[in-house]
């Protein structure tokens, strides 16, 4: 494939890439393969024809490009013309205004499709968005359903300048990307990814939940390590050939540790500390005087009968 | 160790679901019948429109279900938005006493901190919205609004419940959704709430009131006032077969997020705010007590109708610090993982020269 290199990109712009554009991909894909497969089923119900291949869908990826980090935040859904082999350009225009108006900031960046990989009709949509994006991304959901895959099936594709047999071409090259969340897109990424309760349950069931959301973080951030070291190892037997860029980095990684070691840390954490145990002490106080004020209300209460029966005085 | 690992959060899935007994879509194998929910019939939605069910029950509606997608867009965007309160608009469908969310959008509406509303323009935006939107294959309709609560809990001040009440008029069926994006990041979990407001004159069962919910003093008279005219629906979610596949792998890659966030740095305002009006509320308990102790005759007189202010309070506090503890016990997770590995670090690579088994540290 001509148009499609797996060689990385070279222009070292770094990639974020939010779950919401994933989500909005794959619903979308989802959409539209249900609503296609039930009309498909309604209209052949005589003839038993294979059902069609699940569409191919299209559209915009949004969000800004600061420097060389391009972080993708949103995206929406574009028309596919046949006719002109490019999207419905009025359709994108008016997409972009609406979306304008409540993102001012979003920029459109390029644009989605799903697939198994990019092929060569790609780039004559990559080439019309060069106008509004000179640069345009090209992010590729790969929509099948692959259990041996540990890998997100995502691919983010940028295109480059290449001269081959003195003819420039333009050429689709991978780029790597990170997926970056907002601690509030965190926190519902796992609510719906593990049906969290949404009423939050007892304090221990809470504490639990957090628990383990830190433990398997840990445990993640464990196994990648044995991997590291795994991997050193057999470097140093001499399995596998040594790499020295690879580990400079496995040595600057290692370098970073402790991580904050100053201090003036250790005095804010200190404070941190104290202040939490600060607020769980008024809390205990609060509960305390509560429970007392209950208890005095009750003592009341048994006492008032005693007077009627000629008990004893008052307490207050 | 990935499996062992997805294998202890399906068996945690599968209890909880047990537990609140989860209409389980995804016990059908076949991944078409999964999705079927993404299915938009329109000749049933035209009939159920026709029929309007909902006009003899004003407590027709019972339930909700959110998409993973529709949620995720709703929280990000009431994020967003800061302080400042945000709104947007939900498509969806009905099916039978559910009303399905599918999409949501958001509106260009200038809120402030405690109001929003919607004018002339955005009804515009919205049209627009929605037709471009059928073009592009999303089929369903407008089915409610929902708007941002920052720091002050999901339930509908006196503005919303007569926005509601003019939209569930007009537009049945509608729905409101209240989104608090403070407390979420507080609380690590997603506040949210879905409402239905009886019609004008109708006076509901004497039930409980649904949630206990903190309220900040400021807020308290208007939610109490308007409390009694609504009611609030139960929330489910769903995904589809793609999204599932999705949403464990994204695990592999933002597993570091986890660790790298700290709830403690980015809520002082919230957390100092909640103190400060529990401090005003004790003090309002306080005089209430005087004046109590003052008439020591009728203590009793006063039947505990619900729980006594000061109780609330201790409920309250109780909360915050669960929530602040939680933050500290995150930080000092990190602090023992991340900061404290000089020593080992020194054995590490000192062991390198000699050992084969460098960079141990548990």
């Amino acid at each position: 494939m001509a148009s499609a290199s797996t060689s990385s990109s070279s222009s070292g712009l770094t990639f974020k890439l939010h779950p919401l554009v994933i989500l909005n991909i794959s619903d979308h894909y989802t959409r539209v393969k249900s609503q296609s497969l039930t009309v498909h089923v309604s209209s052949s119900s005589n003839g038993a024809a294979a059902p069609p291949p699940p569409p191919r869908i299209f559209g915009c990826v949004i969000g800004v490009q600061k420097g060389r980090t391009v972080e993708i935040f949103n995206s929406f859904e574009l028309l596919y013309d046949d006719s002109t082999n490019s999207f419905d350009r009025l359709f994108l225009e008016k997409k972009q205004e609406l979306y304008k108006k409540v993102f001012p900031n979003f920029y459109i960046l390029g644009w989605y499709s799903t697939g198994t990989d990019a092929q060569e009709s790609d780039m004559q949509i990559h080439k019309a968005l060069m106008d509004i994006n000179e640069s345009p991304v090209y992010v590729l959901l790969n929509p099948a359903i692959n259990h041996t895959h540990k890998d997100l099936p995502v691919t983010i594709y940028e295109s480059e300048l290449h001269v081959i047999d003195g003819i420039p071409q333009l050429m689709f090259v991978r780029s790597s990307y990170n997926i970056e969340t907002v601690e509030a897109e965190r926190i519902s990424v796992d609510h719906v990814a593990h049906l969290k309760p949404s009423d939050g349950g007892s304090a221990a069931t809470q504490l639990a939940a957090h628990l383990t959301g830190i433990h398997s973080a840990i445990k993640m951030l464990n196994s990648r390590i044995k991997v590291l070291q795994y991997y050193l190892l057999s470097m140093r037997t001499g399995d596998i050939p040594y790499e020295n860029s690879l580990v400079r980095q496995v040595s600057s990684l290692l370098r970073r540790l402790p991580a904050i070691e100053s201090g003036k840390f250790q005095d804010d954490f200190l404070m941190e500390y104290n202040d939490t145990l600060l607020v769980t002490y008024l809390a205990m106080i609060t509960n305390c005087s509560s429970a007392m004020n209950e208890l005095v209300n009750k003592f009341n209460t048994a006492y008032d009968r005693h007077i009627r029966r000629g008990g004893r005085t008052a307490f207050i | 160790m990935e499996s062992s690992s997805s294998t202890s959060a399906s068996i945690a899935q599968k209890t909880w679901e047990l537990e609140n007994n989860i209409v389980d879509m995804e016990a059908t194998p076949p991944s078409q019948s999964i999705d079927s929910i993404y299915y938009y019939d329109e000749a049933a939605q035209t009939k159920f429109q026709k029929d309007k069910p909902w006009t003899n029950d004003p407590h027709y509606f019972k339930r909700v279900r959110i998409s993973a997608l529709a949620l995720l867009k709703m929280v990000v965007h009431a994020r967003s938005g800061g302080t400042i309160e945000v709104m947007g608009l939900m498509q969806g469908k009905t099916d039978g006493d559910a009303i399905i969310v599918m999409d949501a959008f958001a509106l260009p509406v200038e809120g402030t901190e405690t109001r929003v509303n919607a004018q002339a323009d955005a009804y515009e935006y919205m049209v627009d919205y929605s037709q471009t939107n059928k073009q592009a294959g999303r089929l369903e309709n407008v089915v409610g609004w929902y708007h941002s609560h920052p720091g002050y809990g999901c339930w509908l001040s006196g503005i919303d419940v007569s926005t509601q009440m003019l939209n569930q008029q007009f537009q049945e069926p509608f729905l409101a959704v209240v989104i608090d994006p403070t407390r979420t990041v507080s609380a690590g979990k997603v506040e949210i709430g879905a409402f239905r407001t009886y019609p004008d004159g109708y006076k509901p069962p004497d039930d409980p009131v649904s949630e206990y919910q903190t309220i900040p003093l400021n807020k308290i008279e208007d939610f109490g006032v308007h409390c009694r005219q609504y009611y609030s629906l139960d929330i489910t979610y769903f995904k589809s077969a793609l999204d599932c596949r999705l949403l464990d792998l994204l695990w592999n890659k933002y597993w570091v997020n986890t660790l790298s966030s700290s709830p403690l740095l980015g809520n002082r305002d919230y957390v100092a705010g909640q103190i400060s009006d529990l401090a005003e509320k004790l003090e309002q308990a306080e005089n209430q007590l005087h004046t109590r102790l003052g008439s020591i005759i009728m203590p009793a007189q006063r039947k505990k109708e619900e729980d006594s202010p000061l109780a609330k309070i201790s409920r309250d506090s109780s909360k915050i610090t669960v929530e602040q503890v939680h933050g500290l016990m995150s930080q000092v997770i990190k602090d023992v993982l991340f900061n404290s590995v000089h020593h080992s670090i020194t054995n590490a690579t000192r062991a390198e020269t000699t050992g084969p088994e460098p960079m141990v540290e548990t």
